[in-house]
């Protein structure tokens, strides 16, 4: 019989090769595949809006995260840069940003409404509709109705705002005035020429009067209106843009930069000129729908047209129009993240200051329908009950709308905040923490009203705020601008359009929010963080509008080729998914370093959550500060998809190495264990003649078969795979499996000293139960009871290191959003080849243990004759199982806490663990095979 | 009394047996309280047929019809050819398999109505069972591997003189701490029987106690067995020794 007859005779070196060669299969069939969808999710999610991020030379500190405050307003790349970046060949788009400007401005002064509403008069004078179509007819005009009394009667107005940063509360102002109001009255009165009417209180009223700026209280046919106390300033920022640019980067995200595209060019900007142009428009009598959608400028329908003609006239009256002074076209952001609440409590009250009765409180927030700019005017509350019949009146095309104050325009605005590196996490994310500045003061008012009146400054808190940006003062001095409202935008349209995994900071206008997740305690929360009133706190204030680059230049005064532009987006003109576009993308960045500038190769990166410390933050009335705790923001991990790709692509090798060498070792195991029953052949054939190095061969021949057939199946394995980490691993498998063969060869030898027992060893236990019976068994066969407690352990160490490979897949992926996208591709493959390699691993544990099955069956069979119960025999092979597993456990939890601390020390405990379970499994698994 | 049992064999069997009425009587021993059954051991009309397998082997019916009344003192003999069925019947009588068809009595108690527990339970305090080559427990000493019927009942330092007694009687007294490996056949084969005589058994069912034998350690086998049955136990020996077919008491001789 030759060689290879005598391995397939030989069931168990044809069964374990033939379970390697499976394992080796399956495991580089379930690896090939993970790794596949791996690289799939990785590539085709690792290229966003823009592949390069263009700043000035010695913008970026060379770390891996990139901040996502790019718009910065330090400028340092020119107009003519841009243009060479531009025509740089494989450049397809390549949008300049910067931050041009800080804008402060006042709400104006709000107003809270009383329904006073007299009712239709056909005695009056003209009449409210006449001539006017779009009027309400007037037979169907309500009774009159009103929510103030007959008699003026007395009451307190309690005006409040609080602003929240989304942690804490402040109370800006709270001021209170008094006075009577009552239902007013239409009073007939002798002229000269004829009669007259006019609208007048109850006798006795005497108004309701804040103190300056804010106003009286006046009647009108349909309102009481009071002027409350001016509500804080806001402070915005500006953003320039390349309208053609940012469109052709953002999609159809971006179209709402039409507009802007239309704007004048700065030679014609002059704002003198235009609102001269605007001027005359009305002189002519515009239409109701003109007046609706806006004059028609230059193509444009300036449906904000308003606050346009209000700066306008006020800046001529205060001397701030000159010659140079130019008109910005804007885009402004629909609503605000700045939560500034407003209410008015209001309270009747007798003459002594006692109240009599509470009407009621009114109150609102800056939100979705604050615009900065065009700020829905009159920022108006409501008396309680009241009704507002205004629109009886038809469209009065009225100028109630829009600033009644123009902003200040600043250049002295702030940076990005600064961070300091803390300590990287366990998945490569990063600590940082924010670096405190100044404090400023916040929440005062003007030195003089409008009218050059001293204003009463105790109407107002002054609040201290946290600065964590520089103060950039920039540029020349220019005049103030007139601001031309083209259109708004929804922010958040624009973070959508950035996507979700490859979010790439797109500028000033879409601001990464913050999250407060730790406070200064160190305990969890979870709270959005809101900007600050003074746009230095650590959260920026989202971008009041967006202009375009001749924007930038009136605003800021610099040349027509001043190094302006902060940063430059660059998407290089390659298709395909980022590893595709990759070479023409390097190539690009290049020629732009070349220039001598910072290129930042943002394709192939991914956003990624970053914790921040923040010291510092606040202080109370003794003045001691307090940190503010720890919050979170989306950063951008450069390279991310070469961190998860290589990372993963490690673990998958890792638990193909893991499943196959424990595989093979177990193999080995049982190999070792099955040779002590070729002793008997050898013992033979030692009598027929042969030598011990013939016997030795004889069997090595068997076992060459075995390698043979592993060796070819191997090298088919890492042929189809084409994978060096398949090569790697069939090697070690071969030799593991050699050196085994030859270690069972060495087992062979002839034994001159008889196998005896000692006649008698008063350390053994007297057998009196089952548990001693086994405890017996298992020591007289010890070598083969040594090697299948190996076995186990191995088997238990393999599951062990496994399982914390399988636990440790999110850690190793990483911190970034396609971190988790990634190892979401490779887990489902992950677990099957760790199932597999359990399998795999328990049916050689139990093929091991198959050797000793047949003289397991003789003296249970014997026992049995001696009448001992199933159960007792049931015993018996459960305490042989147990031994053997006391024995392995030990080695499998030791193992697997071993390799779990090399492979994955943050779930090495969790490998001890699973070595533990997947012994204890194994002995009642084993138990029920004996039987 | 221990050291006249050690001088006097027949001594030592009989206090063996009349242990059965001790204290120490397991529950086992309480159900054959009445312990002198006429007939310990009744095989009726047994067929027992071994099934073909997969790999092509006919079925065969290696016993048909067979029929035996074992009474207490009585030395019977199944002798034959081998392959005749001979450890068939003794594995069925000891109550190890069960038969084709046909019906094992132990005591006049049918194994049929009997669960595995209570099939056990008998046998250890009924039968004694050796068999072919002796087949004791590697690893333990002759006295352990006798003393291991009384393990399941708690009993093994309460057994441990008897154990020493029975192991005097059949000629192994000073080997007792010997393991199997350092025994020859002959006196495997003559632990056994002291370990199927250890819970006062009373029919001791024997396979091939010579085969293999010399002819004087076969004689000495042949001797205990001799002895144990005129002690009054019914002994079911399978054996094709002329010796001891030649002093069996009944002989039945399979075709």
């Amino acid at each position: 019989m030759n060689a290879v007859q005598r391995f397939i005779r030989s069931r168990v070196l044809l069964l374990t090769s033939a379970i390697l060669i499976v394992a080796m299969c399956m495991s580089v069939f379930i690896q090939s595949q993970s790794q596949a969808a791996l690289n799939r999710t990785v590539d085709e999610n690792s290229r966003g809006l823009y592949d390069i991020l263009v700043q000035a030379k010695g913008s970026k500190d060379g770390k891996a995260m990139i901040q996502p405050e790019i718009a910065t307003g330090q400028g340092g790349i020119s107009f003519d840069q841009l243009e060479k970046i531009r025509a740089l060949s494989g450049t397809s788009v390549a949008a300049p940003i910067s931050l041009v400007s800080r804008v402060i401005q006042n709400l104006e002064a709000p107003k809270l409404n009383a329904m006073d509403y007299l009712g239709y008069n056909s005695g009056l004078a003209g009449g409210a509709t006449a001539g006017d179509p779009t009027g309400t007819d007037a037979k169907k005009w309500p009774a009159p109705e009103s929510v103030l009394p007959e008699k003026a009667t007395k009451y307190r107005l309690t005006a409040t705002a609080v602003s929240s940063d989304g942690v804490s509360e402040q109370t800006l102002f709270k001021t209170s005035a008094e006075g009577t109001l009552g239902k007013a009255k239409v009073v007939e009165q002798t002229t000269a020429g004829g009669k007259s009417i006019r609208i007048t209180g109850p006798d006795g009223e005497t108004g309701i009067k804040f103190p300056s700026p804010a106003g009286g209280s006046d009647h009108n046919l349909f309102n009481l209106s009071v002027s409350l106390p001016m509500a804080p300033e806001v402070t915005e920022s500006v953003v320039a843009v390349d309208p053609a640019a940012e469109r052709a980067l953002l999609g159809s995200a971006g179209d709402f930069l039409a507009p802007l595209e239309k704007a004048p060019p700065a030679d014609a900007r002059n704002a003198g000129a235009i609102g001269r142009y605007f001027e005359e428009l009305f002189t002519k009598a515009p239409t109701e729908q003109e007046l609706e959608e806006g004059p028609d400028f230059l193509g444009v329908k300036l449906k904000y047209w308003a606050p346009l003609m209000t700066q306008y006239q006020q800046a001529k009256l205060a001397g701030q129009l000159t010659d140079d002074s130019q008109a910005i076209p804007l885009i402004v952001r629909k609503g605000t993240s700045l939560d500034l609440k407003y209410s008015v409590k209001i309270e009747e009250i007798d003459d002594s200051g006692k109240v009599v009765k509470d009407i009621g409180t009114v109150s609102r927030s800056l939100d979705k329908d604050y615009l900065p700019f065009v700020s829905r005017s009159p920022f108006t509350l409501e008396w309680p009950g009241s009704t507002d019949h205004s629109q009886l009146l038809g469209n009065t095309g009225n100028f109630s709308q829009g600033l009644y104050q123009p902003a200040q325009w600043s250049t002295d605005f702030a940076a990005a905040p600064k961070y300091k590196d803390g300590e990287t996490a366990a998945n490569g994310s990063l600590n940082k923490s924010a670096t405190p500045g100044e404090w400023v003061t916040v929440n005062r008012l003007p030195e003089k009203s409008l009218l050059g009146e001293p204003v009463d400054q105790t109407q107002r808190q002054p609040a201290d705020e946290r600065s964590y940006r520089e103060s950039l003062a920039t540029g020349n001095t220019p005049a103030a601008p007139l601001p031309m409202v083209y259109g708004t935008f929804d922010p958040a349209e624009v973070q959508a359009a950035a996507g979700d995994v490859n979010k790439l900071p797109l500028g000033g206008y879409d601001p990464a929010p913050m999250t407060l997740e730790k406070d200064a305690g160190g305990k969890d929360t979870d709270k959005g963080l809101k900007p600050s009133l003074s746009a230095t706190g650590l959260v920026s204030q989202s971008a009041g509008a967006i202009t375009d680059y001749y924007g930038l230049a009136a605003a800021r005064g610099y040349d027509s080729n001043a190094n302006v532009i902060d940063a430059v987006r660059v998407r290089a003109d390659a298709s395909g998914n980022w590893k595709q576009a990759q070479p023409e993308v390097e190539k690009l960045a290049a020629e732009i370093r070349a220039m001598g500038l910072e290129a930042t190769v943002v394709a192939g990166s991914a956003r990624e959550d970053v914790s921040i410390f923040v010291p510092g933050y606040s202080k109370d009335d003794a003045g001691k500060e307090s940190a503010l705790g720890t919050v979170a923001q989306s950063w951008v991990r450069q390279d991310a998809a070469d961190a998860v790709s290589g990372s993963l692509t490690g673990t998958n090798i890792t638990l193909l190495f893991l499943t196959l060498c424990g595989a093979t070792l177990l193999t080995a195991a049982s190999t070792v264990s099955y040779i002590r029953q070729r002793r008997n052949q050898a013992g033979i054939l030692r009598a027929m003649g042969w030598t011990q190095g013939r016997i030795r061969r004889w069997v090595l021949e068997e076992f060459g078969i075995g390698a043979s057939v592993l060796a070819v199946a191997g090298l088919a394995l890492s042929l189809l795979s084409w994978n060096l980490g398949t090569v790697i691993v069939s090697v070690s498998v071969l030799v593991i499996y050699c050196a085994a063969a030859y270690i069972a060869a060495l087992m062979l030898r002839h034994r001159h000293e008889v196998d005896q027992e000692p006649q008698h060893d008063e350390r053994l236990l007297p057998v009196d139960s089952a548990l001693s019976f086994a405890y017996r068994q298992v020591v007289t066969n010890r070598f083969n009871s040594a090697a299948l407690a190996v076995a186990v352990g191995v088997f238990g160490a393999a599951v062990g290191a496994l399982i914390a490979l399988l636990i440790d897949i999110p850690r190793a992926a990483g911190a970034s959003a396609l971190s988790g996208l990634a190892a979401a591709s490779v887990a489902l493959p992950s677990v099957i080849m760790a199932i597999t390699g359990v399998l795999v691993g328990l049916l050689l544990t139990l093929v091991t243990a198959r050797f000793e099955l047949q003289a397991k069956r003789q003296y249970l069979s014997t026992l049995e004759a001696m009448g001992w119960n199933p159960d007792m025999l049931g015993h018996v092979r459960f305490f042989e199982n147990a031994l053997v597993g006391t024995v392995a456990v030990i080695l499998g939890v030791l193992g697997a806490l071993a390799l779990g601390l090399i492979l994955a020390p943050y779930a090495a405990l969790w490998a001890a663990l699973a070595g533990l379970l997947a012994v204890i499994c194994w002995i009642p698994i084993a138990t029920k095979v004996v039987k | 009394m221990t050291e006249n049992l050690h001088n006097d064999p027949h001594a030592a069997l009989e206090a063996v047996q009349a242990s059965a009425g001790d204290p120490l009587q397991t529950r086992a021993n309480t159900i054959v309280k009445a312990a002198d059954h006429a007939t310990p051991l009744e095989l009726s009309r047994i067929t027992i047929r071994y099934g073909g397998d997969k790999g092509g082997a006919e079925p065969v019916t290696v016993v048909e019809d067979f029929s035996l009344t074992l009474h207490a003192g009585e030395m019977h003999c199944v002798a034959g050819r081998s392959g005749s069925g001979k450890t068939s019947i003794l594995t069925v009588g000891a109550g190890l398999t069960l038969p084709t068809a046909g019906r094992v009595l132990w005591e006049g108690q049918s194994l049929e109505t009997m669960g595995d527990d209570e099939i056990a339970d008998r046998r250890r305090a009924l039968i004694g069972y050796v068999d072919q080559g002796g087949a004791l427990i590697d690893g333990m000493s002759a006295l352990e591997n006798v003393l291991l019927p009384a393990v399941p009942d708690g009993e093994v330092e309460q057994r441990t003189e008897m154990a020493k007694d029975l192991l005097d009687l059949v000629g192994l007294g000073r080997r007792m701490r010997h393991r199997p490996a350092q025994l020859s056949g002959g006196e495997r084969q003559r632990v056994a029987i002291a370990r199927a005589l250890i819970l006062g058994t009373r029919v001791l069912v024997v396979d091939e106690p010579t085969a293999s034998l010399d002819r004087a350690s076969a004689n000495k086998i042949i001797g205990i067995l001799k002895d144990t049955s005129t002690d009054g136990i019914a002994v079911l020996v399978a054996s094709h020794d002329h010796e001891l077919v030649r002093l069996s008491d009944t002989l039945t001789e399979l075709n």
